[in-house]
């Protein structure tokens, strides 16, 4: 296995809130190769954003406090200088937003904008070239008419064209981590398809490694190969897609794929949520995160509620449970 | 744009006009009588109506205001006699309390509240940016909780008593400044500054709080939008940011009430006029107010509807230039 | 005379009294004459006077239109020179006249129907021209221009001058210079008649003391050429040891010395300054405070307006100030007409005057500062015909209300006069005043006050500018006035008030039995040329009004000053109630 291009190893994350102290993200290790494609899943408020955020680190406030580390080609973007994450920002990694209503300056063109990622990173280069260059980049994404659109602002475009401007500007420079948070939740269900064919297909021209970031399992299923499942700032389960899919290890992963409607799934089987709602992340349950939703926690003995299980290896995958395999294996397979 | 400009440019004339009428109407039903206003002590009641008649006031109401805008094209004269006066175009009628053509006393107003206003814009709108930006960049820090201190004063203290309080301190007390008296600008540049310096502090100071809370507000706001995070993912230099997605964002909607803040004070800072004993146009409305002298009143408030309502077309066309979303509307 | 307008609209509008406690006010008024300040004592020839003001302007500086007390003593110790005018010195003499412009006080024919004045050699303009018996004739004309003095100034050149009822609108047949044609100047000019240095005024009445009345600045000269009718006011030309170098309302007014004023043609005025400079428009507070401090220029300043009533205690509580300040009455007497045709019943009209709290009225005013319960219809100021009369039986000297009296008075009047008794308990009497925030708090004192003895009354406001020329026509049963002497006779005061064509006389009293008796003994006063025996009979004057109720009287009104440490010669001027502005000069 060669060197990975991202390595993240033991990530928190805390917010100060005045409600208390806000524990993001609390441990969190993964790795991803170069031109790979993860992604990582979980409910809202289980920290998957602010993982991503943390990696480019869009952490702001008074009291944030950001641990361990996220090296890049073995550089640590956490301990780097605040100049040296800036010269990464948009060039080494780049992001895509969930929202590109929102996402672009209203006041610029979208050319400008695309021409000013590029400019930041490539000081000099001619405003004739920046402007080739962001014709052919909305070219690229498939934007019509583009000399026409590259004048134009923001209100302008619609959400899907929106987003393809996001995702152009966002590979201009070529980066070798995209982040793509939520890239499709805020847009018609038409155009969902359509833009995670153009990340995919953009990923494999610019050769980057994809994060997804989602809670919409069908989307992993669509574009991604493996899968980090995130439950209440912690990791439970990594494994590639086909085994979360058809044989996930941890009992947060089978609720979930339980509760959605997976996109090749038949349209009559029965929907069952998970019962209860993620726990507060300032006053955190002890033991096992899950323990206080998880069918199986009452069957068990008192570990899960007072022993944090870490990840360790379940066939192929990872998962953090105290189940044994046969156990969980079993049960399962009974349920599904 | 050009449409927009037409457009916004026709609809202020229009005001301007129901603005002019209105304000003619208004006047003209207040129960002062004008005519009997022109008349001492030994008034006798043929000496009222000669000179309602000499003034127009015996005329109906839209004769009146006809002849009043006929003065403005091509100026008037009062009374036919060799006693009569002509007030040239622009005329803005006859003060008979101060037997002068009301253009001409307008007219000289016109500077000194022009410079009050302009001087006490740029300070406000500097202090009030800098310290908002400053404030909100640095929340929490020294200089929020000094711009605090600020929309403290401003708000809590009235511009009478700050006027006075800064008169007492920097003339009386310890003669910092001698006391203020305006001067052309072009006559004594040096004493015209000295004039008008602390008139500037004071208004400055109290809008400045407003225009601090409103910038630091307005930036916080802005930061929290998702495109400023953008920017920052996609590696602008902090400086690019602040001024270019940051301030851009933040300002534009301060810069139309700043005009019409703007506006507003053209048509004379009353209080501060007065306290500063500074010959601008508030000074010569509320001593219009004082003597009754109803084709001041008319006249100055006239003249600061068309500031207001020209101040609002700018700043409108002004928005466009400024926010691509309202040109397209 | 005229209240200054500005500062009476002020008072209207409650600024000027508005912070005012009243009775808590620890000092006390009491006459003070300025000390040093008034005095001469270390002057110097020359410096700046100031002087600092709230209005925007003067009233005006048009000798035809001004009547405001200060301003007549102002413009004609400075700038505008008449036949006669006051000596100019502090206390009783200041009242007396001399002669000016005239070599002396003028002779008058034995029917007191003309007066003959001769100019003195060497009268001059401010361009060094001749100032010539015509200039004083075409001023004197002016005041017929209705269109132009608008009955802003005083109307005696109407009212005296041997000129036939007419149809200009002030009712004369002359109707001023612009629109006269020949025949009718002719009749001005039979009228007022110029021979070389003499002048002859021709009148249609008796007039004993028509010397005074040319000193008034109505009757000053007034070059034609130089006229510019309505806008004179703006540039009026000096034949003083002053001329007006500048004048723009809101901003400040600069005399100067008059280099062709010939001082050999003067023997009242002795000017000291080389300028003064009125500065308008100044706050009140920052003047209080700039005088209180008295740096730099504030030390060679006077103030053309009084002190804020919350500042009067610092003032006259602080002894270190006893040289620079002055209290003193500002000749006004403020009162309240009966309309005497509607209550015709002295009893009625005396349970009035007892059952009114004056003393509320007058806190409500701002206290003691404000002035002395009056006791004439003269003011104090006018000492020469100024007694004390005696008022009515059970009047309570501290001001309140004699209730049980006023009730004694309308049990007397059930049976006097039945109906208007049923009228005055019943329905009410009307009362007339102007609109304004004053007024709407004093209207609830006659009412509470004159209700405990069963009197009622009936709000009757009306709008400030109409208020004159509505109760000219239409009277209410109470009106309230105020007025102050033209010139130092009270033939400008009992007479204009009371008498048959009394210029201010809207007391319907004419119809009154005793109206008779009155109206010859005023006639009989007006035709005495004995000053102390024309005195006598004005004190008796005043006491008959006073016996008969005509009007009650209400405030001799007072005003406070303070002027700068190096001001001197600034007393009190008694005909006018301010400063003797041209004799001011400065120490150190």
């Amino acid at each position: 296995m060669t060197e990975p291009l991202l390595s993240v190893r033991d990530l928190h994350v805390s917010f100060g809130t005045s409600e208390g102290v806000v524990q993001a993200v609390r441990g969190v290790s993964f790795d991803i190769s170069q031109g790979e494609t993860l992604a990582i899943v979980g409910e809202s408020g289980s920290g998957k954003s602010v993982t991503a955020s943390a990696i480019m680190r869009l952490n702001f406030g008074a009291d944030v406090r950001v641990s361990g580390s996220a090296s890049l080609d073995g550089q640590d973007i956490l301990s780097m200088s605040e100049e040296g994450v800036r010269q990464l920002r948009g060039k080494d990694i780049a992001m895509i937003f969930q929202d590109p209503l929102t996402a672009l300056n209203p006041f610029y063109t979208v050319g400008n904008q695309i021409a000013e990622a590029y400019a930041i990173h490539h000081p000099g280069t001619s405003k004739k070239d920046l402007r080739e260059l962001a014709l052919d980049s909305i070219t690229k994404v498939g934007i019509p008419e583009p000399l026409k659109r590259l004048n134009q602002y923001p209100h302008e475009f619609s959400g899907g064209m929106r987003q393809r401007i996001v995702i152009a500007m966002a590979l201009i420079n070529s980066p070798k981590l995209l982040i793509a948070d939520e890239p499709t939740t805020a847009l018609d269900v038409t155009v969902q398809a359509q833009i995670l064919e153009l990340i995919s297909a953009m990923q494999e021209a610019h050769g980057s490694a994809v994060i997804l970031i989602t809670h919409d399992l069908g989307v992993v299923a669509e574009v991604t190969k493996r899968v980090l499942v995130m439950y209440a700032g912690r990791l439970v389960e990594t494994a590639s897609v086909e085994d979360a899919f058809n044989s996930p290890t941890h009992p947060y992963t089978r609720g979930l794929l339980n509760s959605v409607r997976s996109l090749d799934s038949d349209r009559h089987s029965r929907l069952e949520p998970i019962p209860g709602n993620p726990p507060s992340l300032i006053d955190l349950p002890s033991g096992c995160p899950f323990h206080l939703r998880c069918q199986y926690a009452a069957s068990l003995n008192d570990r899960c509620r007072s022993e944090v299980p870490e990840l360790k290896a379940v066939g192929n995958s990872w998962s953090a449970c105290h189940l044994t395999v046969e156990e969980l294996s079993s049960d399962l397979r009974a349920a599904t | 744009m050009f449409y927009f400009i037409t457009r916004r440019s026709f609809f202020a004339v229009i005001l301007l006009f129901v603005v002019s009428i209105f304000t003619f109407w208004i006047f003209s039903a207040l129960p002062a009588d004008p005519a009997a206003l022109t008349c001492g002590k030994n008034c006798r009641p043929e000496v009222i109506e000669a000179n309602r008649a000499r003034l127009g006031y015996d005329k109906p109401f839209l004769e009146q205001y006809g002849s009043y805008m006929k003065g403005i094209f091509v100026g008037r004269t009062y009374g036919e006699d060799e006693s009569g006066v002509h007030c040239a175009a622009p005329s803005l009628g006859y003060s008979y309390d101060r037997h002068e053509c009301v253009t001409s006393l307008v007219a000289k107003t016109i500077p000194v509240t022009a410079s009050i206003a302009l001087g006490a814009f740029v300070l406000w709108m500097f202090f009030g940016i800098s310290l908002g930006t400053f404030a909100a960049l640095r929340r929490g820090k020294w200089p929020d909780h000094l711009s605090n201190v600020f929309s403290v004063v401003g708000i809590s203290f009235p511009s009478f008593f700050l006027g006075l309080l800064s008169i007492l301190v920097f003339v009386i007390w310890t003669s910092i400044l001698p006391f203020p008296q305006y001067v052309g600008i072009t006559e004594n540049p040096l004493k015209w500054l000295t004039a008008l310096i602390l008139p500037w502090c004071v208004l400055a100071v109290l809008s400045a709080s407003t225009y601090i809370r409103l910038t630091r507000n307005g930036i916080l706001e802005v930061m929290n939008e998702e495109f400023v995070r953008l920017g920052i993912a996609k590696g602008l230099p902090r400086r690019t940011l602040i001024v270019k997605y940051v301030l851009r964002a933040a300002l534009t909607p301060i810069a139309t009430i700043a005009g019409i803040d703007f506006a507003f004070l053209l048509g004379g800072a009353i209080v501060t006029e007065s306290v500063f004993n500074l010959p601008g146009l508030g000074k010569l409305t509320i001593a219009a107010v004082i003597n009754s002298d109803l084709p001041i009143l008319v006249a100055t408030t006239l003249v600061s509807a068309v500031f207001i309502v020209v101040a609002n077309a700018i700043v409108d066309i002004l928005y466009g230039y400024l926010d691509p979303r309202v040109r397209a509307k | 005379m005229k209240r200054n307008r500005i500062i009476a609209a002020l008072a209207a509008a409650g600024i000027f009294l508005s912070a005012c406690g009243g009775s808590g006010m620890g000092a006390q008024s009491g006459e003070e004459s300025g000390g040093r300040s008034a005095s001469l004592d270390g002057t110097q020839d020359g410096g700046t006077l100031h002087v600092l003001t709230v209005q925007e302007g003067a009233s005006t500086l048009d000798p035809q239109r001004v009547y405001t007390g200060a301003e007549l003593g102002a413009w004609g110790s400075t700038f505008t020179r008449t036949l006669t005018s006051y000596q100019p010195v502090a206390g009783e003499d200041g009242t007396n006249l001399v002669a000016d412009m005239a070599t002396d006080l003028g002779t008058a024919s034995d029917d007191l129907k003309s007066w003959t004045f001769t100019l003195r050699d060497g009268l001059t303009w401010e361009d060094g021209s001749e100032v010539t018996c015509a200039d004083i004739a075409y001023g004197v004309s002016r005041t017929f221009a209705a269109e132009v003095t608008a009955g802003e100034g005083p109307m005696y050149a109407l009212s005296y001058l041997n000129i036939p009822e007419g149809d200009s609108d002030f009712g004369s047949a002359y109707p001023g210079p612009w629109l006269a044609d020949e025949e009718q100047q002719a009749l001005f000019d039979e009228a007022v008649q110029c021979d070389g240095q003499t002048i002859t005024f021709n009148l249609q009445v008796p007039v004993a003391d028509f010397n005074y009345t040319v000193g008034l600045l109505a009757f000053a000269p007034v070059p034609k050429d130089k006229d510019t009718a309505d806008q004179y006011g703006l540039a009026p030309f000096s034949n003083g040891p002053f001329r007006v170098e500048s004048y723009e309302e809101g901003v400040e007014m600069v005399l100067v010395r008059n280099e062709n004023w010939n001082a050999d043609s003067d023997t009242v005025r002795k000017p000291l300054l080389d300028k003064i400079i009125w500065q308008f428009g100044v706050d009140e507070a920052v003047i209080d405070e700039r005088m209180l401090a008295d740096a730099g220029e504030d030390k060679n300043t006077i103030v053309y307006g009084g002190i804020l009533p919350e500042n009067l205690q610092t003032v006259f509580g602080d002894d270190s100030l006893k040289d620079r300040r002055t209290d003193g009455f500002d000749g006004f007497v403020s009162y309240t007409m009966f309309n005497v045709e509607t209550v015709n019943c002295l009893e009625i009209r005396q349970a009035v005057w007892l059952a009114l709290d004056r003393e509320a009225l007058r806190t409500a005013a701002g206290g003691p500062f404000t002035g002395e319960f009056a006791k004439s219809f003269v003011a104090p100021l006018l000492a020469a015909d100024y007694e004390p009369a005696k008022l009515v039986d059970g009047l309570n000297e501290d001001g309140t209300a004699n209730v049980e009296a006023a009730v004694a008075k309308m049990e007397k009047a059930k049976e006097a006069c039945p109906e208007l008794h049923a009228r005055a308990t019943g329905e009410g009497l009307r009362f007339d005043h102007p609109d304004s925030v004053t007024w709407q708090k004093n209207i609830a004192i006659w009412i509470d006050s004159l209700g405990a003895a069963g009197i009622k009354i009936i709000d009757n406001p009306i709008e400030p500018s109409k208020y004159y020329a509505t109760i000219n026509g239409d009277r209410g049963d109470l009106m309230r006035a105020g007025w102050a002497a033209d010139w130092a006779n009270a033939s400008t005061v009992i007479p204009e008030l009371f008498a048959e064509d009394g210029g201010f006389n809207y007391h319907s009293n004419e119809g009154d039995p005793a109206f008779a008796a009155f109206q010859t003994k005023i006639d009989q006063a007006k035709a005495e040329t004995d000053r102390s025996e024309q005195s006598k009979l004005w004190k008796e004057l005043n006491q008959y009004v006073m016996d008969q109720v005509w009007s009650i009287p209400g405030s001799a009104t007072k005003s406070q000053n303070l002027v700068g440490s190096n001001v001197r010669g600034a007393y009190q001027w008694k005909p006018f109630g301010w400063y003797n502005l041209g004799a001011i000069g400065l120490a150190g």
